[in-house]
């Protein structure tokens, strides 16, 4: 249950990249690249941190298992 | 036939150690991260105003696709005076021939959508090597229609990522996706359920110093 939630909270987070770098698009429409770039290394970092707090955690076990790396 | 299996023996090379570093190594992923944002970046906004807006290529009244076939109808054109721009014959052919069959009425279709997503992905990061590898196809094919602008720089860029495509997803959801897949390194979980007896996974260590 909990890595099911872990899963769902990973998923809607880089889902959430994609809503952002496409709403930028749509806002700027390209005008200032160098603007519209930050907003979305922002959503990809906060995705990233939240994979790698709340998802890793759960699922450090399996990549253990299968060898490390990943 | 000795000669034959001499010359044609299985020996597979290791890529240098500086390579390795660059193109299989997460501590590079942030640099990847990067030139992800950028490519994709370009993407997404090509696709975008193909698929909505005013200038839109696809579901508009009428027939889709007019544009590609306006952009078709400059490419194939032979100037009277100068050199075309398409340097090669088959490929003028070839574009000539999805003219006269109206492809593009659905292929604007595929190219709009295509760009829209190959920009995600690569934002995101989900199947990377595949997403920059499609933007390979898609700037080499405008090159060949004589369209420069970005396209070189695009191409490279796409270039790069599908050499690294072990690590350029890292900071994305190929961190995760990968491994429940299954990568070269490592048979994954998904694909683990479906056997009876997994392969013993050797690890990436391992599989680099075979290489």
């Amino acid at each position: 249950m909990e890595r099911a939630a872990a899963l769902i909270i990973g998923i809607v987070a880089w889902a959430a990249v994609a809503g952002v770098a496409v709403s930028v698009v749509q806002a700027w429409s390209g005008d200032n690249q160098v603007l519209a770039f930050l907003p979305i290394l922002g959503a990809v970092i906060v995705a990233w941190a939240i994979g790698e707090v709340v998802t890793k955690r759960l699922f450090d076990g399996d990549e253990e298992e299968s060898g490390g790396g990943g | 036939m000795a000669v034959v299996e001499r010359e044609f023996r299985r020996e597979s090379h290791a890529d240098p150690r500086v390579l390795r570093a660059v193109f299989s190594n997460t501590a590079t992923a942030p640099l990847w991260l990067l030139a992800r944002l950028y490519l994709g970046y370009q993407w997404l906004i090509a696709g975008w105003h193909k698929t909505v807006g005013d200038d839109r290529w696809i579901a508009r009244d009428g027939p889709d696709g007019l544009a590609l076939k306006a952009m078709w109808e400059r490419a194939t054109a032979v100037p009277r005076d100068g050199a075309p721009a398409i340097s090669y014959d088959w490929y003028r052919d070839f574009l000539g021939y999805l003219l006269r069959h109206q492809v593009y009425t659905w292929f604007a279709w595929v190219i709009a959508l295509g760009e829209t997503a190959i920009g995600i992905a690569l934002i995101i990061g989900v199947l990377t090597g595949f997403a920059a590898l499609a933007g390979v196809f898609l700037t080499f094919n405008f090159q060949l229609m004589g369209t420069a602008s970005v396209n070189p720089l695009l191409f490279i860029v796409a270039l790069l990522i599908v050499f690294a495509w072990k690590v350029a997803g890292w900071i994305g959801v190929d961190r995760w996706l990968l491994p429940a897949l299954g990568a070269p390194w490592r048979s994954g979980r998904c694909v683990r359920r479906f056997r009876k007896h997994p392969v013993p996974d050797p690890g990436i260590d391992a599989t680099l110093s075979h290489a």
